[in-house]
């Protein structure tokens, strides 16, 4: 039963658990609300449910044949490293983005932008600091840009700063 | 005739032209990146399209549609890595082409072959329309609700690695598609108590969190150069004339590509395969195949510009997109008030006529920049991706950021690029996804309108009962199919 707690098969859980709650929260809605939400995750949740015993059976099978759990197998992008390292690789570049999105909160958009942008060439990509301070710069010379000529806005941080920065 | 030439002058604006080469040149560089095909390039343009002229923005969008299938052969004959999906097959003879030194033969041709089958596929687009007026104006509500669900059923079958993940994958586009406000009636679904989400989610953050998101985080887990290294070699006027030589290999493959654009479902991903394995079964010489023969460039190039053409067709006249690039397209007629189906061609028919003039001309110009920024754009590849990182994360926060100005909206962005990267991780198919998003309110609008107007007798109406046999059909016999279809592409392309 080891491999039914690999990420992959966590994925079709969720999935599951999506469609069912998908139902689940339709029987309240009013007539003309409900049909189209209710019908799709009803029939979801059918091919969800079909879709992971046919996962369950072809596991059983695959074991029972003697070559070992394949858990993986058909992933749909090739990776040269173990596939745990991938998932610590996922994280992390997960935690960088959430980091960044702390720093917007903070200090607002342009600032966080450029100071990403900036550390990320000196430290992850190992640029020289000249290249960096462009790099940073040529971010915040877009965003100023982009805000000017095309009217896009930003989110402001908790610390109010003057245009372009803030 | 008279809106025929009505687009023509629309075309030939200075600010028309203007936003044309802004397209494309905003999808030549698109289609460089590796990765980041028409989907994200289109997703990009939407926050900038709001508000804008409608002729103006459908310049803009247009242009960059046409040109990415020009565009991506450079990743496929340069580094043998797919610019997009729709350029794989260029990769069996491309990339050994540009080993041998023959680059610029390979582009050369790939280039020539693009701008004939894209300027066939418009042609051909500007064919279809007043054949298929009559036809198109006699689908009501019930038989546009079953097409749409046959498309679907076609991505969801076609697109994946197994039909079932395909099918609950546009299913996964449908519910993200049923969040928010229901269309019928003032209530509010699945919001989970957040206000952000009584709106719904908006196509810019489902296209760029299912497709910019991933590829992103992909490369950055990989963090390999794009390319090793960047020689384009010697052979333009040779490619240009192994094109002409092979004028009518060009123009077959152009005519599968546009029949393949046209049937919902098939579109990127196999068209390139389908043009490859098609040349290879007509031809008598084969050894050379795979090692660098130069018709293996040129049948997949002239295909797949012309597919775009052909994809126009059901997403003007239907309102149903055939791949995932035409669905943020059809997601930007809405945004400009513009409601594809039938009624296009009563009300619309000028706009359509615009299309295909600009679908033309995008073509020309696209293949003209390719050819003259040869040079620096080859140099654009060996750029590590870790440079471009960065800028692609500030990119597509800020344009997700403009969907509704809230803070919801980078979440949401995160969210759903967790979402759509456990989807590529495990082959759920994100092209069926965006599709059945973007296809979630016209399904159940023409639901509705069916049940209301005709209550159950709906499904009694020969239109409804055809659709449904040829959706019964095409997923039994794709099912039976599928694996035979793709086992015999692979030995073809090994051959």
């Amino acid at each position: 039963m080891k491999q039914w707690m690999s990420i992959k098969n966590l994925f079709s859980l969720f999935l599951l658990a999506w469609f069912a709650y998908g139902v689940y929260e339709a029987r309240g809605y009013g007539f003309l609300a409900k049909i189209f939400p209710m019908y799709v995750s009803l029939v979801l949740l059918v091919l969800a449910i079909v879709y992971i015993a046919i996962e369950i059976v072809q596991g059983i099978r695959k074991t029972g044949g003697g070559k070992g759990a394949a858990t993986g197998s058909d992933l749909s992008v090739d990776w040269d490293m173990p596939l745990e390292e991938v998932y610590v690789a996922f994280m992390l570049n997960l935690g960088i983005l959430i980091g960044v999105y702390i720093a917007i909160y903070l200090i607002g958009y342009p600032l966080a932008m450029t100071l990403f942008i900036f550390l990320f060439y000196r430290f992850m990509a190992g640029a020289s600091w000249v290249a960096s301070v462009v790099a940073g710069a040529a971010g915040l010379g877009f965003m100023a840009l982009a805000s000017h000529v095309l009217g896009m806005d930003w989110p402001e941080g908790l610390l109010k700063l003057p245009w372009p920065l803030g | 005739m008279e809106a025929f030439f009505q687009a023509l002058t629309v075309l030939l604006t200075p600010s028309h032209l203007v936003y044309l080469v802004g397209g494309v040149t905003l999808g030549l560089c698109v289609g460089i990146l590796p990765g980041l095909g028409g989907i994200v390039g289109m997703t990009i343009l939407l926050p900038v399209i709001y508000g804008m002229d409608i002729q103006n923005a459908f310049a803009l969008l247009i242009g960059m549609v046409a040109v990415i299938p020009t565009s991506d052969t450079f990743p496929s004959v340069m580094m043998g890595i797919p610019g997009s999906s729709a350029s794989q097959a260029t990769i069996m003879d491309g990339y050994p082409l540009a080993k041998k030194g023959e680059a610029a033969r390979a582009l050369g041709a790939a280039f020539t072959a693009s701008l004939i089958g894209g300027i066939f596929g418009a042609f051909v687009l500007s064919l279809i329309i007043p054949i298929a007026r009559p036809l198109v104006l006699a689908f009501g509500s019930p038989e546009l609700f079953m097409l749409a669900v046959l498309g679907m059923s076609m991505v969801g079958v076609l697109s994946g690695n197994q039909p079932i993940k395909g099918i609950i994958g546009a299913g996964i586009g449908l519910m993200l598609g049923a969040m928010g406000d229901a269309p019928a009636i003032a209530e509010y679904r699945y919001t989970f108590g957040f206000d952000y989400l009584m709106d719904g989610i908006s196509l810019v953050i489902v296209g760029l969190g299912l497709f910019a998101f991933p590829e992103i985080i992909d490369l950055l887990i990989k963090g390999r150069p794009i390319a090793e290294k960047a020689e384009l070699g010697r052979g333009w006027f040779d490619g240009l004339k192994d094109t002409l030589r092979h004028k009518w290999i060009v123009l077959r493959c152009a005519t599968i590509g546009v029949i393949i654009g046209f049937i919902p479902g098939l579109g990127g991903s196999v068209v390139d395969w389908i043009a490859y394995g098609h040349i290879i079964q007509t031809s008598k010489d084969r050894e050379r195949f795979g090692k660098g023969d130069i018709r293996g460039v040129i049948a997949p190039e002239s295909a797949n510009n012309a597919k775009e053409g052909g994809g126009l067709i059901p997403t003007f006249l239907f309102g149903i997109p055939g791949s995932g690039s035409m669905a943020v397209f059809l997601g930007g007629l809405l945004i400009l008030g513009i409601q594809p189906g039938p009624s296009m061609l009563t009300e619309n028919v000028d706009l359509i006529y615009t299309a295909i003039w600009s679908l033309a001309l995008a073509n020309i110009f696209g293949a003209g920049l390719a050819l003259m920024l040869a040079k620096p754009i080859t140099k654009l590849t060996i750029v590590p991706f870790r440079y471009l990182a960065p800028f692609m994360i500030l990119i597509i926060t800020f344009a997700a950021y403009q969907a509704s100005y809230s803070w919801g909206d980078l979440i949401a962005l995160l969210l759903v690029g967790i979402l759509g990267w456990f989807m590529k991780q495990f082959g759920w198919p994100r092209p069926a996804a965006l599709i059945g998003f973007v296809l979630a309110g016209n399904l159940e609008q023409y639901l509705f309108i069916s049940v209301q107007r005709y209550g159950f007798d709906w499904l009694t109406r020969p239109g409804v009962i055809i659709m449904a046999v040829i959706i019964a059909a095409s997923l039994g016999a794709s099912i039976v199919y599928q694996n035979k279809l793709k086992a015999a592409g692979r030995t073809a392309a090994k051959k």
